[in-house]
């Protein structure tokens, strides 16, 4: 009666042992390539094989990133992950979408869910630092405002106190709110929500007296405020600027040759506008051109017979004709999404270039 | 007979020796794992310790005294001690919805019993979380603007960024704590008399719980604190935020047609023959219920109530989608702002699992008492 018994347990305990060192070898297998993906094999180089750019956007803020109800995205954000798959793949049209929520986003950057985030984000130390990413240049000099009905009597942010304050929960908004009103000595009550469609319902019932957000993102949200509520009319953005906000494109740390290739497309969208390359004009500049400076910038032969400029980015030396072609310079881009002519009707302000007193300066690409 | 002993011992043996190999095998699996995780969260440059908790938060929370310049070990206090509230009156709130609900199920009124079925299916049907964002986008925040919020009786102040109600001069804290030494004063009391086979107990016990009602009502500063408003601050009273009510009422409704079905089903699992002996013994029909029915249905009831409890306490942490600082929502706003996501998870994983493990075992004491009595 005994040894049957024993035959059985001689395979279970077998089994036991298989098992924890099948789990030994798999974890040797598993962390080797891991180590060797993140030195050597850069996101360039997966975009290029995959022939698919993943980009981290939003779909809430009308103008920077939004589903548009033909199912479509849209907006200043959705236009840069075009020219990044236009620069890189060749395509714009080669993107996939992941709309994230603002506390999603660095999860996502950091399980490589997704190749780029283009989603309203703003470039601080932390998230530079301990939240892993690399920042591309701004492509967006924004500032938190405070938006609030205009039948108020709220006139500035001094006459906020006692007041329950919207907010996006994740966001530096939310930060920068607890330290401005902090040091401004004005009690308030913060109303933190997950997403935008509650903080909606929250802010029309008055259960708050104020909606802080970035203003361009504001202006996004009183753009199109309902008619049945008063249109843009009903809202007011209050004068005072409480941060700075500079919105950037970010990638993952580590990978320093992804980084370059997307920070180079924003320097381009820039570079274009620099040199009045428009989507209109390009293919005849790119012909016609004598400018060895533009000649450099569109892959273009200085000489015949000898090979383009190629300072060796990684991506195709004529990345910046196709970004210009496919999608435009800086001005089209911003003129499309968010410019005076827009819904938001931003003016340019500081996001001028340089030589008109703005702060868009690129660096020379030679 | 001696063969058979110390064959018994070498199974004995064989069969510990398994179970070590077993548990040897599972831990060094979960070390290897650990040690995984926290290897390639260096590689990656993110701490792995947690000093996070004593750096300064950096947001606030609304309704508690906490600012941004506290720590974000604090702020998760405060979630906490929100999670604790929520789920605390969830949890008395719901087991009488759900008694009563599971009473008018069974009532030989017809149209008790069809409410009964209609409320239970209605909200039994229905995602909780759907239930609590309803409560809060169509019923709290259609409640009036708190420059002209409602004043019931004059007593409270109800607007759509929080009810006030009256609260005891000196808060809930000694009135309640005196409240329960009394009742167990008078539990214990009542008991001794009882052994001693003393008439007239149930007077004492009475009479002990009077006197401590009274003592909580001084200990409480003998008085109300009734809520003023002015514009748009409200003074006095005691607040129930927005997000709170609309998360207690949804997890009220949602377990409340679980409690209730389970109380149906109890009382209907106690044998028909139980009911039909105590009216042969000439008991009277709430003597029934009282004496022979309810003990037995309770204990069929206790544990998977203890789940309902369980499952109340981990849903509190949909307050996070009505904005409700519970310590989900307050984790979460320490993760995006600086502090690291593994270590803060850990920390609030960890919180539930000692609310759950809590209310276990207070569940399954009470349980030990009823199979203990049942024995008796």
């Amino acid at each position: 009666v005994r040894r049957p018994r024993l035959r059985r347990a001689v395979p279970a305990l077998l089994c036991v042992l298989g098992l924890s060192t099948a789990a030994c070898t798999s974890s040797g297998d598993d962390a080797k390539p891991n180590a060797k993906n993140a030195s050597s094999t850069s996101v360039l180089d997966d975009v290029k094989t995959r022939g698919k750019l993943r980009c981290g956007v939003n779909k809430d803020v009308p103008g920077f990133g939004f589903l548009t109800p033909a199912g479509t995205y849209a907006g200043f954000d959705i236009d840069y992950c075009k020219a990044i798959a236009a620069a890189v793949i060749g395509d714009s049209n080669a993107v996939e979408y992941k709309p994230l929520a603002a506390a999603q986003r660095f999860p996502a950057l950091k399980t490589k869910e997704i190749d780029v985030l283009a989603r309203n984000t703003t470039a601080n130390a932390t998230r530079d630092g301990s939240d892993g990413a690399t920042f591309a240049t701004t492509t967006f000099y924004d500032g938190q405002g405070l938006m609030v009905k205009s039948s108020s009597k709220f006139k500035a942010v001094t006459d906020l106190k006692d007041t329950a304050i919207c907010v996006l929960t994740g966001t530096t908004t939310e930060l920068n709110l607890a330290s401005q009103f902090r040091g401004r000595g004005i009690a308030y009550e913060p109303k933190p929500f997950e997403t935008v469609d509650t903080l909606r319902q929250a802010f029309v019932s008055g259960a708050c007296d104020a909606w802080t957000s970035d203003k361009s993102q504001l202006a996004g949200i009183r753009s199109t405020w309902p008619a049945e509520s008063g249109g843009p009319a009903a809202l007011t953005i209050l004068p005072d600027t409480l941060s700075k906000e500079p919105l950037a494109p970010a990638v993952l740390d580590g990978d320093s040759k992804w980084a370059s290739a997307v920070n180079w497309v924003v320097l381009a969208t820039i570079q274009a506008e620099e040199f009045k390359l428009t989507q209109g004009n390009v293919d005849q500049m790119r012909t016609e051109t004598t400018d060895p400076d533009v000649k450099r910038f569109l892959g273009v032969p200085l000489e015949a017979g000898k090979p383009p400029f190629d300072p060796g980015l990684g991506l195709p030396v004529d990345f910046a004709y196709k970004v210009t072609k496919q999608i435009g310079n800086y001005a089209e881009i911003y003129d499309r999404n968010v410019g005076p002519n827009t819904a938001l009707g931003l003016p340019r302000g500081q996001n001028a270039l340089w030589t008109s007193g703005g702060l868009l300066y690129a660096q020379p690409y030679r | 007979v001696k063969g058979t002993r110390v064959r018994f011992g070498v199974r004995r043996l064989r069969r510990v020796a398994v179970q070590l190999v077993f548990l040897v095998a599972i831990g060094g699996m979960v070390a290897w794992l650990g040690s995984n995780l926290s290897a390639n969260l260096r590689r990656l440059g993110f701490s792995t310790d947690y000093s996070f908790l004593s750096q300064p938060a950096g947001f606030d929370i609304a309704g508690s005294d906490f600012d941004s310049s506290s720590t974000v070990l604090e702020a998760m206090r405060v979630g906490t001690r929100n999670t604790i509230q929520a789920s605390a009156v969830g949890i008395v709130l719901a087991t009488a919805l759900g008694l009563t609900v599971g009473i008018c199920r069974l009532s030989p009124n017809w149209l008790l019993r069809r409410l009964g079925t209609m409320f239970v299916e209605t909200f039994r049907n229905v995602p909780v979380l759907v239930i609590i964002l309803f409560m809060y986008l169509a019923v709290v925040l259609k409640f009036p603007p708190i420059e002209q919020p409602l004043r019931p009786l004059g007593l409270a102040v109800v607007s759509n960024r929080g009810i006030w109600l009256p609260a005891p001069l000196r808060g809930f804290v000694p009135l309640v704590s005196v409240l329960v030494l009394g009742a167990v004063v008078a539990a214990v009391v009542t008991a001794a008399l009882a052994r001693r086979g003393a008439r007239r107990r149930g007077l004492a016990g009475g009479g002990i719980l009077l006197v401590a009602l009274i003592a909580a009502w001084a200990s409480a500063g003998a008085g109300l604190s009734v809520p003023q408003q002015a514009g748009r601050v409200v003074t006095g009273g005691i607040r129930v935020q927005a997000g709170m009510v609309a998360l207690v009422a949804g997890l009220v409704l949602y377990t409340s047609t679980h409690i209730g079905e389970l109380v149906r089903a109890s009382i209907q699992a106690v044998p028909k023959g139980q009911g039909e002996a105590a009216e042969a013994l000439g008991l009277s029909s709430s003597q029934r219920l009282r004496l022979v029915v309810i003990p037995q249905a309770l204990r069929i009831m206790v544990p998977p109530l203890a789940n309902q409890y369980l499952n109340l306490t981990k849903n509190s942490s949909l307050g996070v989608a009505v904005g409700f600082a519970e310590l989900t929502l307050v984790t979460r706003v320490a993760t995006s702002s600086a502090s690291p996501a593994p270590q803060a998870i850990s920390v609030l994983m960890g919180v539930y699992l000692a609310l759950s493990l809590l209310i276990a075992a207070a569940t399954n004491l009470l349980n030990r008492r009823l199979l203990a009595a049942g024995q008796r």
